[in-house]
């Protein structure tokens, strides 16, 4: 398959020759940084408003209790986390492996598979798991961390590889091991990447564990599908919202999280 | 207002263009960046515009295609006020040559060069034969060139594109800024011999933004010197200038080695040139080197069909051959007769042969010019420069501009 | 599962196109209209943080929360899907064009400009033939995305091969609940690498061979 990655939420990945590895705090940054939290904070609040004032049947009133809402938010957030957790942990020490003189050769065989795993709809991997596995949240987890794998794979490869070389060579040459050139020099100048690989896959998994609940695993999907199927209006609307406003916020904590990681004087 | 026609005699297709009292104030700007400048630039003429950094030779050079638009004054253009017209179907009759060319990138060389007959309406037909001919102008074999890519050129080839693009529809006047800032000094040298072979041959209206003084010199049948605010401190001929400097500034300006700088005025045309045996590609050796032994020489120079050297091989060389061959002409290092002897001598202690080879129009051969001949001629030059220096001052009484004083330097090698 | 796949060929093959179809319809209009954006931006360079933070903001807004706030406007069916599609391909073009644009020198601008081109001239000659090679990569990403965008919108019944997952998931525990998701799932894959082949012939004929990396 072909080298692209249609993962489009990787701003860095942007302009084709895009190997940055040391990178300023940009101006998109710092607007990144400050609007979307204004934003989710402007438009629940306009939410909590609307749900305090607004007349709703039985129906709405009994989808939309804040213990309820809560409830699937806080699933939602569970789906998400721990995904991204299990994501880390593999594609991480994957990556890492697979820029080892030893496994190189095997890149772009696994780059590969995840491209056109990539290529797989989201709503597909979750529900043939489903049929697979049957339904749940670890079924969910299973698909989330499936499908957020590869920016962070991605962009550790790309982000060990982008070490200027002559610095492991410096490394070697003042007797560092090779885990201590690792630790020391190849992994914390590829943070940044590393990070930004976090990030999108933090986004690529908020979105879809909103289809969580297609296979009873919860979430807040779980009021836009049922908003869908009675044909409400305010659930739709409350659903989508939701899911929105925690998708930028969970967006935006992967920014601050590639700030904070960020090593000094990078 | 033509004063003088320019040198030989040529024949001129360029135009008269005129300045006056030009002015551009940029909004916020106490002074502005061109205060009033008037001139007249005699058609057929290359004009040198230098000064240093911020003084607004460029943007004076812009206003006369109407890149900036001049705060008032008028520019015109053969007589003709350039705002008579749109801005694109004046620019579309000035040629623009920039720094580096500037080729599209994912257009072909031809391509390039036919930009402006293309939007001009020329059919393709003649677009493809004058994109050819100006190939062959510049120096670059159509049929090898035409259909590559800017960047499968070296910079030196990229430039002389850019020099084909701005002649392509034959404009009267031609722009050029800073056109051969971006490449290395051996290649400026051979460029800067095109472009004056090139307009022996054309007799443009040429202006030309440079701050390299040697070039201004060099190229500039006239210069422009100007101060910050585009206020001309002096324009004349690079003789004039050199020898009489119209102030401090322009004394500053042209450098403490003003006088060693006139050597730089004199051309490797005006040198004598020796005439050594000649042979054609293709020819039988055994008379090549009958002719080449009765004249007493060591090497031949090979020409081509079109009077172009292609080789230049020892005797000992040609020997066991039967039939003289050539060679692929880029490799020869060549002179131009407008070269100047500092640029002789830089080639020839560049290519480390105590020769090398003249060139006139499109490359034709014209003879041999030897070490010797340079280095007597400087000395000569030298002295004469000393006191032409020396009766400008006494002219002027002048305040004390800087030790003329000549040494041997220039001859060293 | 041969013979499930042999018995609705026909239906198949139709939703498979129903599907590309669809994509490359919103790609389409998503393209033209990104590009459209981006020489405003590029115009205008204070409006450039302002594309990147829409895009960015745009892509990470779930596909299902955008089809949820669609609904209460466009009703379920073929219009959601299309504008659904069409909203998140336009964001990696725009993204892209605005780089694309941003990276031609401009020096070559003023060149074309100097050689008497009129603006229309630049963008047509210059500008976009320059910045098409990032362009096109967003449109290859664009492309690549609204395959799996494409099969969320079916749950609000748009086209294409979405419908056979959907059905698979309601049909859960029947005999064909896994044909119908595999079918649906394999084919939009196939599908989206037919379409990055295309792309990439596209590129092929499109880019300019001096700027072709």
């Amino acid at each position: 398959m072909a080298e692209s990655t249609p993962v489009a939420v990787d701003e860095e990945s942007g302009p084709p020759e895009g190997k940055r590895g040391a990178r300023v705090i940009t101006r998109e940054m710092v607007i990144m940084l400050t609007v979307p939290p204004v934003l989710v904070a402007i438009v629940f609040g306009a939410f909590v408003w609307w749900r305090q004032t607004a007349e709703l049947d039985s129906v709405e009133a009994n989808q939309l209790r804040w213990s309820e809402l809560r409830t699937l938010m806080w699933e939602h957030v569970q789906l998400t986390v721990v995904a991204a957790i299990i994501v880390v942990l593999v594609a991480v020490p994957l990556g890492i492996m697979l820029t080892r003189r030893q496994f190189r050769a095997a890149v772009p065989f696994v780059v590969g598979i995840a491209n056109a795993g990539q290529a797989a709809p989201s709503v597909g991997l979750i529900v043939l798991l489903f049929l697979w596995l049957d339904g749940g949240f670890w079924t969910a987890i299973w698909a989330l961390s499936l499908y957020g794998i590869l920016p962070v794979l991605r962009n550790t490869i790309v982000g060990i590889e982008g070490v200027d070389p002559t610095l492991v060579e410096a490394g070697r040459g003042i007797g560092m091991t090779g885990w201590m050139t690792l630790f020391k020099i190849e992994l914390p100048l590829s943070i940044p990447v590393i990070m930004a690989g976090v990030r999108t896959s933090l986004v690529l998994i908020a979105g879809t564990a909103s289809l969580a609940c297609f296979i009873n695993a919860g979430g807040l999907g779980e009021v836009l599908q049922t908003g869908i199927s009675l044909f409400r209006f305010s659930l739709m609307v409350t659903g989508a919202v939701l899911i929105a406003l925690l998708a930028l916020l969970i967006e935006w904590l992967g920014r601050v999280l590639e700030l904070v990681t960020r090593p000094k004087g990078i | 207002m033509t004063q003088g026609t320019p040198s030989q005699g040529q024949s001129v297709s360029g135009a008269e263009l005129r300045l006056d009292q030009v002015v551009k104030r940029y909004p916020g700007q106490k002074v502005p960046a061109v205060q009033s400048l008037s001139l007249t630039i005699p058609a057929g003429e290359i004009v040198a515009f230098v000064g240093p950094s911020g003084c607004g030779k460029t943007t004076s050079l812009k206003m006369i295609n109407r890149l900036i638009e001049p705060t008032s004054g008028t520019i015109l253009i053969d007589g003709n006020d350039i705002r008579q017209e749109s801005a694109t179907s004046l620019r579309r009759k000035i040629g623009y040559v920039i720094q580096g060319g500037s080729l599209f990138p994912h257009m072909t060389v031809a391509t390039n060069v036919g930009v402006v007959p293309k939007m001009l309406g020329w059919d393709a037909a003649r677009i493809a034969e004058r994109t050819d001919e100006l190939l062959d102008l510049v120096g670059l074999d159509p049929d090898r060139y035409r259909d590559r890519y800017p960047r499968e050129l070296s910079g030196g080839q990229q430039q002389r594109v850019g020099v084909a693009r701005g002649l392509a529809a034959d404009p009267p006047v031609i722009l050029m800024d800073e056109p051969f800032g971006a490449v290395d000094p051996i290649t400026r040298q051979r460029l800067q011999d095109e472009l004056i072979s090139i307009q022996r041959e054309l007799g443009k209206t040429i202006v030309c933004v440079t701050h390299d003084i040697d070039e201004a010199i060099k190229l500039g049948d006239r210069i422009l010197i100007l101060q910050e605010g585009a206020r001309i401190a002096q324009y004349d001929t690079p003789e004039n200038i050199l020898a009489a400097p119209a102030n401090d500034f322009v004394a500053d300006f042209v450098g403490a080695g003003s006088t060693l700088k006139q050597l730089s005025l004199t051309r490797v045309r005006s040198l004598d040139l020796n005439q050594p045996t000649t042979a054609r590609v293709g020819e039988e050796m055994g008379p090549v080197l009958a002719r080449a032994e009765a004249a007493g020489d060591d090497e031949v120079v090979i020409l081509d069909d079109r009077d172009r050297p292609v080789a230049w091989p020892w005797l000992r060389q040609m020997r066991n051959k039967t039939k003289v061959i050539g060679e692929p002409r880029e490799n020869l290092v060549t002179l131009d007769e407008a070269a100047t002897l500092n640029d002789a001598l830089d080639t020839m202690l560049t290519a480390a042969h105590s020769k090398a080879i003249v060139t006139g129009d499109r490359d034709r051969y014209l003879g041999v010019l030897d070490f010797e001949t340079v280095t007597e001629h400087m000395r000569s030059a030298e002295r004469e420069a000393a006191e032409n220096v020396e009766n400008a001052e006494k002219a002027e009484s002048a305040e004390s501009i800087e030790d003329p004083a000549p040494t041997g330097e220039a001859g060293h090698g | 599962m041969w013979e499930f796949i042999r018995e609705r060929w026909d239906l198949i093959g139709y939703n498979a196109l129903q599907h590309a179809n669809l994509v490359f319809q919103a790609v389409l209009v998503a393209t033209v209209v990104a590009v459209a954006l981006a020489v405003v931006v590029n115009k205008f360079r204070f409006l450039d943080p302002v594309a990147n933070t829409l895009s960015a903001i745009g892509l990470t807004i779930p596909s299902f929360a955008l089809v949820g706030l669609l609904l209460p406007l466009t009703k379920i069916g073929a219009m959601t899907a299309f504008i659904c599609v069409a909203f998140y391909a336009a964001l990696p073009i725009l993204r892209n064009a605005v780089v694309g644009f941003s990276q031609v020198d401009e020096t070559l601008i003023e060149s074309a400009r100097g050689m008497g081109m009129t603006e229309l001239g630049i963008l047509l000659r210059v500008r976009l033939p320059l910045a098409w090679p990032v362009i096109h990569a967003g449109v290859r990403t664009s492309v690549q995305m609204s395959m799996g965008v494409a099969a969320i919108a079916a749950y609000v019944l748009g086209p294409g091969l979405g419908g056979y997952i959907f059905t698979g998931l309601s049909q859960a525990g029947g005999a064909n609940a896994v044909n119908y998701a595999v079918v649906g799932t394999v084919g939009i894959v196939i599908v989206a690498l037919i379409a990055d082949l295309l792309m990439l012939l596209l590129g092929r004929a499109t880019i300019s061979k001096g700027i072709r990396t």
